[in-house]
């Protein structure tokens, strides 16, 4: 044990510095394409390049829909103009002012974490945010087994078929006032499933959701951003309207 | 009035029960089993606390028979004490069987009342006979009445079994009573006690392994217990709770009334003999009521275990009495008295709790209950008490007695033979193994059985029992509560049996006079005195009369205080705490809120079905695997396959053989049966080989002769 202390010391703090600092280590985030960039695309030659709309043509600038992006990078490899990047990871976005927690919920939250149908990889992210360098603790969000417990309701994947009941069961079972985070682009729309024959193409189909964090899967940070947003800590990236029903429409 | 009429009046009114149950029509039948059953424990009672409190034992000779002596009874403060257990628990089961009877009829009611009336009749008489006659009558009879209140209902082989392996026992209790009477010719008890001082060693011991191990049989000690579990499994429900309450108290009545009453203590080896197969039964008891499915089978291995615990304590008596520590041997001796009647007071409510719990859900596997406090509040609360008592909790009785028990084990320290502290070590550990897995087991029935959603239609179609049944248990469990906040009152009352026994006195070890600082008397140091005042041990000093509330065990100058403790305090302190959280809650709570019902979280799966919840034989498994060394479970695999390839199901089925069955009833069987066929074989119905054995035994003979 002696020897555990002693390297403990040796190491120091690892945590990263966000939200007091700015976390600039290599490789924090994949990043986004740009929202706010206004690229014009003549020819449809960025936008097609694009698998899963993301990128919108239309009659002015593209319009980029975060909540589709994959990271492919695509837009960005090889292509003659390289759209606007967004390498940060404040991407969580609200829904109203009303959806932030109210002032006594500021310090702490507990979390109830279901996965909906998601292919590992935003799970393995969720994870990631009880790891020394993320330490979500230091804020005071956990992780509770039971949504009795729960303020939060952090679902991530597409919504399976067969993880409706569940995850209509376990938003039943919260008690007021309750939150539901979407994380993913799965969560958010669908993502690369996009109303396939056993999924729904997001959670907002089946509850209202109150923040959303894009990204394939979003980095810890991310996710941490949106937390600290719900806790009224920190500021969203925007405010959106309701998630308009996918085109190709809703089974 | 004295004890002989209230005896009588006692009797008589059982006989008339008798007689009035198989007269009138069978509806009125139950309430004058009710009737008559109460009115006779109701004299009984007096009876018994007469002869506990009368200086000197009454004595009666009846009649006398030719040539053999006189029918005596008497009644000295062991019999008091027993009678008035017998009536504790006949006075409510009374009433209980009454309300059973009515709320579910079985088809001979008038003969189980008959014989349920008689059984009170045997039982009192068990305790009260002076001679070997009347005693073996008035044991054989309560044995054989048991044997019929169980084939009553159905014809079982269990009760067969008890009734083989009874007369075993009462076999070798004759023998070794006959031994201790010696060559006097005379059979009454006063001769037995005075021949039982002039008994060689190897008689005291021939007389002490016979008697304990045939009253063991009874009490259910190992290793003869196997009959006990199927026993009471198979006993009718509105009966169980007087034979497990009352019954069991009579075989350990025998091994304190031979060893502790008519011979001079046991030899020391004897002692510890008593107690290593105590804590073994204790411990192998529990141990089988933990991982049991079955209610009443459960209930049926707690009695062993109490049975047990308290022939642990009385062996820890005889070893102080052999070694000359007479005050420590009253002590145990008032333990083991005291979980006598704490058991005969809760295992009859609990037997009535399993009884109503049957009635009301059909079923009594644990397995298949759950969800019965909703729908019964009252039966659920009192079986409350009772788990609670038999789970030791403070301020309940049980908490009391194996307190006292433990802490008689643990003054063991004062013996200077190191190998017997390490027997009193051993049977300690087995006692603390035994509470901790007794609380395990009833945690367990009280959850499955009460807790938890229901598991079956005829679980959530349930309803409280009769106010007949109801009325006992409130009586029986106000009772546990009584004997576990008023251990003062009762160790002085239980004290009055030990001193003929141990020729010291108990209460003088156990319970303290109030006192003041000033007056401290020669035996206490006054610095010890203020500060026991100081800690508030003297509350109600001026209001409360009798004896102080605190039983509390002195040492010498080092250590005034060995052990002290108070359930009256505590239960005091704990009514205020329970008013001021009250209080607290109330006030929290009649704030104005929104209150919301929800479906309960079931982990979202699509159905809850009952099965998906906890069970029973799932809470039991840790203690499962632990022991597996001890239970030997046989897995049963069966495999059931489609076609060549495709399994659909694989089913294991675990079955325990109960230990003592494997090692004692088995191979006993199996030898029986090689013998048997061994005989069979020499019987092949050929005269010529006939013949051959008569020419044999011709020989043989003449071979002997020759020689002798």
């Amino acid at each position: 044990m002696n020897k555990w202390i002693e390297k403990g010391l040796r190491t120091g703090v690892v945590t990263t510095p966000y939200p007091k600092g700015r976390d600039e280590a290599a490789g924090i985030s994949p990043g986004l394409p740009d929202a706010g960039a206004e690229v014009q695309d003549d020819n449809n030659t960025i936008a097609s390049r694009c698998p899963t709309d993301a990128l919108q043509p239309t009659d002015g600038p593209i319009k980029v829909d975060q909540r589709r992006c994959i990271h492919c990078f695509r837009c960005v490899r090889n292509a003659g103009e390289p759209f606007p990047w967004d390498s940060g990871f404040e991407w969580a976005s609200l829904m109203s002012e009303a959806s932030v927690f109210p002032p006594s919920f500021r310090r702490s939250l507990h979390i109830r974490v279901i996965d909906a149908g998601d292919c590992g990889a935003c799970l393995n992210e969720v994870k990631l945010l009880n790891n020394p360098y993320y330490n979500m603790h230091r804020l005071g969000f956990f992780i509770t087994p039971t949504p009795r417990q729960a303020d939060v309701l952090l679902v991530i994947g597409p919504v399976a078929d067969h993880m409706k009941i569940p995850l209509l069961k376990a938003y039943e079972a919260m008690p007021d006032p309750k939150r539901v985070m979407a994380v993913g682009v799965c969560a958010l729309s669908g993502g690369v499933f996009r109303s396939g024959f056993i999924v729904g193409s997001g959670v907002s189909d089946l509850i209202p959701v109150d923040v959303e964090v894009p990204g394939c899967p979003p980095p810890p940070l991310a996710i941490l951003h949106g937390l600290l947003v719900l806790a009224g800590r920190s500021e969203p990236h925007q405010f959106i309207e309701p998630a308009n029903p996918v085109e190709g429409g809703v089974r | 009035m004295g004890i002989g009429l209230w005896l009588l009046i006692g009797f008589v009114l059982y006989g008339l029960g008798i007689a009035a149950v198989l007269t009138v029509p069978s509806k009125m039948c139950r309430s004058m089993l009710a009737g008559f059953g109460v009115a006779g424990s109701l004299a009984l009672l007096p009876a018994g606390f007469d002869a506990l409190f009368r200086a000197h034992s009454f004595r009666a000779a009846l009649w006398s028979i030719f040539n053999a002596g006189t029918i005596t009874i008497t009644a000295d403060h062991l019999a008091g004490f027993f009678l008035i257990v017998t009536a504790l628990v006949a006075l409510p089961s009374s009433i209980f069987a009454a309300g059973q009877l009515q709320t579910h009829p079985i088809r001979h009611p008038k003969a189980l009342s008959a014989l349920y009336l008689a059984l009170l009749i045997a039982i009192p008489l068990v305790i009260i006979a002076a001679d070997i006659y009347l005693f073996l009558i008035a044991w054989e009879s309560m044995s054989i009445i048991v044997y019929l209140i169980i084939t009553s209902s159905e014809r079982e082989r269990s009760a067969y079994l008890m009734l083989a392996i009874g007369e075993l026992g009462t076999l070798s209790v004759l023998i070794a009573l006959l031994l201790m009477s010696g060559d006097h010719g005379s059979l009454t008890f006063s001769a037995l006690k005075s021949n039982g001082s002039n008994l060689g060693i190897g008689l005291r011991w021939t007389v002490f392994l016979l008697s304990f191990f045939g009253f063991g049989i009874k009490a259910g000690l190992i290793p003869f217990n196997f009959w006990l579990p199927r026993a009471y499994t198979n006993a009718p429900s509105p009966a169980i709770p007087l034979i497990a309450g009352a019954t069991l108290n009579l075989g350990l009545y025998g091994i304190i009334r031979i060893n502790a009453g008519l011979l001079p203590h046991p030899p020391i080896g004897a002692g510890v003999m008593v107690l290593i197969i105590g804590s073994a039964t204790a411990l192998i008891g529990i141990l089988y009521a933990t991982i049991e499915d079955d209610l009443k089978t459960l209930l049926a291995h707690s009695s062993i275990e109490n049975a047990g615990i308290i022939t642990t304590a009385l062996g820890a008596g005889f070893i102080f009495l052999a070694t000359g520590h007479h005050t420590l041997a009253a002590m145990a001796f008032v333990a083991a008295l005291y979980h006598l009647l704490n058991h005969s007071v809760f295992k009859t409510l609990l037997f009535m709790g399993s009884g109503a719990v049957e009635g009301a859900a059909g079923t009594r596997s644990l397995d298949r209950l759950g969800g019965l406090l909703k729908r019964m509040p009252y039966t659920g609360l009192f079986v409350l008490v009772a788990v609670l008592s038999i789970s030791a909790m403070p301020p309940f009785n049980g908490f009391v007695s194996e307190w006292l028990t433990l802490q008689a084990l643990l003054r063991s320290v004062v013996l200077s033979s190191f190998s017997i502290k390490i027997a009193f070590v051993t049977a300690g550990v087995g006692l603390a193994l035994t509470a901790g897995l007794a609380v395990t087991c009833f945690v367990r029935a009280f959850a499955m059985g009460f807790l938890g959603i229901a598991r079956s239609e005829a679980i959530s179609r349930a309803h409280d029992a009769s106010k007949a049944v109801l009325t006992p248990m409130v009586f029986l469990a106000a009772v546990c509560l009584l004997l576990g906040v008023l251990p003062t009152t009762v160790i002085p009352m239980l004290d009055r049996v030990v001193v003929p026994i141990t020729g010291a006195s108990g209460t003088g070890a156990l319970v303290p006079n109030f006192f003041t600082p000033n007056e401290t008397g020669s035996r206490l140091p006054s610095d010890f005195v203020a500060q026991f005042h100081n800690l508030g041990a003297q509350i109600g000093r001026n209001v409360i009369p009798g004896p102080g509330l605190v039983v509390l065990h002195r040492g010498g100058t080092a250590n005034p205080v060995v052990f002290a403790m108070s359930t009256s305090y505590m239960f005091i302190m704990l009514l205020f705490l329970l008013a001021v959280s009250g209080g607290v809650v109330a006030l929290v709570v009649s704030r104005r809120r929104k209150v919301e019902r929800r479906r309960q979280w079931d982990g979202g799966v699509r159905d809850l079905l009952p099965e998906m919840t906890y069970t029973a034989t799932g809470f039991a498994q840790p203690v499962r695997v632990i022991f597996e060394a001890i239970l030997r479970p046989q897995v049963v695999e069966h495999r059931e396959t489609l076609t060549e390839y495709f399994r659909i199901a694989i089913r294991r089925r675990r079955d325990e053989v109960y230990l003592i069955d494997r090692l004692v009833l088995n191979p006993v069987s199996a030898a029986t049966a090689w013998i048997s066929d061994g005989l069979a074989r020499m019987h092949n119905g050929r005269v010529n080989a006939y013949a051959g054995y008569v020419l044999l035994a011709l020989l043989l003979l003449l071979v002997i002769a020759s020689f002798g």
